[in-house]
């Protein structure tokens, strides 16, 4: 019957002042992790190009920049168009052109195929796939 | 004594822990190009490492066998003594015609693996598209013809001028058997998508079952029309926006109608077929495009002769997505953004 | 002086005493872990993971079993209180990869609530707070480990700021358990 004497250190049942600094501190560390997160979490696109499965160039889709166009020395030489959020290939001496059909991709998961020369470009984010989709058909 | 016993329940629930931890997340995924296409193949489990490579091994295999466009394949064989003399052809080969055979059948000929010459005519196999002329047409038309292909035991005969190409099964055909493989391994965690054909192994580690969407065909690097569970299944996509050209200012597909030798135009943008024979979904998927909404909806209502029943996802070009009721229940829309309405079609 | 007969009864009570009180103990460690077991599954049938997607994650109600057990036991009865309850919970529940979850939201739970509870100046409820902010912290890093990947990050602070009343409740309630429930 009562409060036991056994328990070590401080076993008030009632709330003191410096359960208020552990209140302020579990949310400043809210606080601090949710600034920390910010600039990493969701801007974080980047793509990697592969060439016969070898990868030939990555690019960094989350920082602003100028548009950029690089022509990539393949069998049927293509044009990538990149800038800040998305990726293309503008122009290609393949027979097809299905990879220019595609036009612009800007979803982590996306990709761009051009058969003929083997090529991939695949998008991808830290955050992991979208929506929690396992592959895509079409 | 109770120190011991202490520590040894301790260092157990820490071995526990630990097995938690780890086990079942192994996984491995493999990307190459075969049968003229992309691969992605992801094993989960201990035998992730030997899975992929056994995939990879039997879509290599397929593919020597299968291909329209290797010299030591079968069906190069076939195409090559069209006319002349009868070949010999290895299980699967047989297997997949026999199976084309079915899906020609139940379509009355939307699906016609026969279609080749007029494939090689628009220039799609070789990569030179082009539009042929009404006659070259018309005179390669007759060669179309799927009951003309003579299967008799392990031994198939074409008559002379005709060719198959198995391009618009062979990929969900060798999905399912992939699957088979990894299921005589002990794997039942796996997810193949070969070159857009998705055959789900099971489920995720944890049972659900797979999440697959389907592409929307006015934004396909982007946009998804639904997203659909796939558990133990193919599901297969053919649209006209997967590889066309564009010839003064007119766009041709790649989904020629066997009946008139030019591309499909019956209405829809795409179709999904999703079953448990990926030959079938494969061959389907392309037949009902040809088929238009109606035919497709009737032969979904009454399979008759198709060795497996299947569930559609048809996308008009009115913005309609048609969806079959066995999705109902897995389905998640997500096409009304983009302007699409979803029906569900009932029995 | 005591005669040996006395003395040997004083012995025997003093050994009876003793069995009693380890029997006891023994009892009110099992009817912990049964009762943290019971917690467990009450709060798995709340669904946590509309808001947070992550398979595994709890409200953290269990921890009200081992702040009890550290203030009314031991340390080393509330450590084995702990692991047994997410060893049974993990087989009986039949998910293994729970486990992980479980247990390091548990043990780092534990480790600064004992730590806490020797500070003077903090009550229950800073050490109850504290053990469900721990607690958070444990089940993001699991998720952390078992996606191989830091996505799981971005749910710590609404976590944090849900354990300061997931906290402030169990620390409510084993306060009123101390209160009520006579000691030894």
């Amino acid at each position: 019957m009562g409060i036991p004497v056994k328990s070590r250190g401080a076993d008030w049942l009632r709330p003191t002042l410096w359960d208020g600094v552990v209140i302020a501190a579990v949310v400043a560390a809210a606080v601090l992790l949710l600034l920390a997160l910010r600039p990493a979490g969701g801007g974080d696109l980047r793509a990697v190009v592969t060439l016969d499965g070898a990868v030939i160039a990555q690019y960094d889709l989350s920082s602003p920049s100028q548009p950029a166009r690089t022509w990539v020395d393949c069998p049927y030489p293509l044009l990538i168009e990149a800038e800040q959020g998305r990726i293309r290939i503008c122009e290609s001496e393949c027979p097809g052109g299905d990879c220019v059909h595609t036009g612009w991709v800007s979803r982590a998961g996306g990709q761009i195929v051009c058969l003929p020369n083997r090529l991939v470009i695949s998008l991808s984010a830290a955050a992991g796939t979208q929506d929690g989709v396992d592959a895509v058909t079409g | 004594m109770k120190r011991q016993v202490f520590s040894v329940c301790l260092a157990l629930a820490m071995g526990a822990a630990l097995c938690g931890c780890t086990g079942g997340e192994a996984r491995k995924t493999v990307q190459f190009f075969a049968m003229d296409t992309t691969m992605s193949v992801t094993v989960y489990g201990e035998q992730a490492q030997a899975g992929t490579a056994a995939v990879q091994q039997a879509v290599n295999g397929l593919e020597a066998a299968l291909s329209a466009t290797r010299a030591e394949s079968e069906i190069y064989a076939l195409n090559a003594a069209a006319g002349m003399g009868a070949v010999p052809l290895s299980q699967d080969a047989q297997a997949v015609l026999t199976l084309a055979g079915a899906v020609s059948a139940a379509t009355d000929g939307a699906f016609d693996c026969t279609i080749s010459p007029i494939m090689v005519a628009w220039g799609f196999p070789t990569e030179s598209r082009h539009v042929p002329t009404e006659g070259t047409l018309a005179a390669l038309l007759p060669l179309v013809d799927w009951r003309e292909v003579a299967i008799s035991g392990d031994m198939a005969f074409l008559p002379a001028g005709m060719a198959v190409d198995l391009g618009a099964i062979a990929k969900g055909y060798a999905g399912e058997k992939c699957a088979q493989t990894l299921v005589d391994m002990g794997i039942n965690s796996a997810l193949l998508d070969l070159g857009g054909n998705i055959t789900g192994v099971g489920g995720h580690s944890d049972g659900s079952p797979w999440r697959v969407a389907v592409k929307d065909p006015n934004a396909p690097a982007e946009e998804v029309l639904c997203v659909i569970s796939l558990l133990n299944q193919t599901a297969s996509t053919s649209g006209g926006y997967q590889r066309y050209f564009t010839e003064d200012g007119v766009t041709y597909h790649h989904i020629i109608d066997p009946a008139t030798g030019y591309p499909a135009e019956h209405g829809l943008l795409s179709v999904t077929v999703i079953s448990s024979n990926g030959g079938q979904a494969d061959a389907l998927s392309t037949a009902c495009f040809v088929m238009g909404e109606e035919k497709a909806l009737a032969l979904w209502r009454d399979p008759a002769g198709l060795p497996a029943e299947f569930e559609l996802i048809l996308c008009c070009e009115d913005g309609r997505v048609v969806v079959t009721e066995g999705l109902e229940s897995s389905l998640a829309f997500k096409g009304e953004a983009n302007g699409y309405t979803c029906e569900i079609a009932r029995r | 002086m005591p005669s040996q007969g006395e003395r040997d009864g004083k012995k025997e009570k003093r050994w009876s005493a003793m069995k009693n009180r380890s029997v006891r103990r023994l009892t009110t460690c099992a009817v912990l872990t049964a009762l943290a077991l019971a917690l467990s599954v009450a709060e798995g049938l709340v669904p946590v993971t509309i808001l947070f997607p992550l398979p595994g994650l709890r409200l953290g109600l269990s921890n009200l079993v081992t702040i009890y057990a550290l203030y009314r036991l031991s340390f080393r009865e509330a450590l084995l209180i702990l692991l047994a309850r997410c060893f049974l919970g993990a087989l009986l529940g039949g998910n293994l990869s729970g486990l992980a979850f479980s247990i390091t939201g548990g043990l780092l739970a534990l480790l600064l609530m004992e730590a806490l509870r020797r500070l003077r100046g903090l009550s229950l409820f800073g050490v109850s707070i504290g053990g469900a902010a721990a607690h958070n912290t444990g089940q993001i890093l699991a998720a952390m480990a078992v996606l191989g990947s830091p996505a799981a990050l971005a749910y710590l602070p609404p976590l944090l700021l849900c354990s300061i009343a997931t906290g402030a409740f169990t620390g409510f309630v084993t306060m009123l358990l101390l209160r009520r429930i006579p000691g030894e």
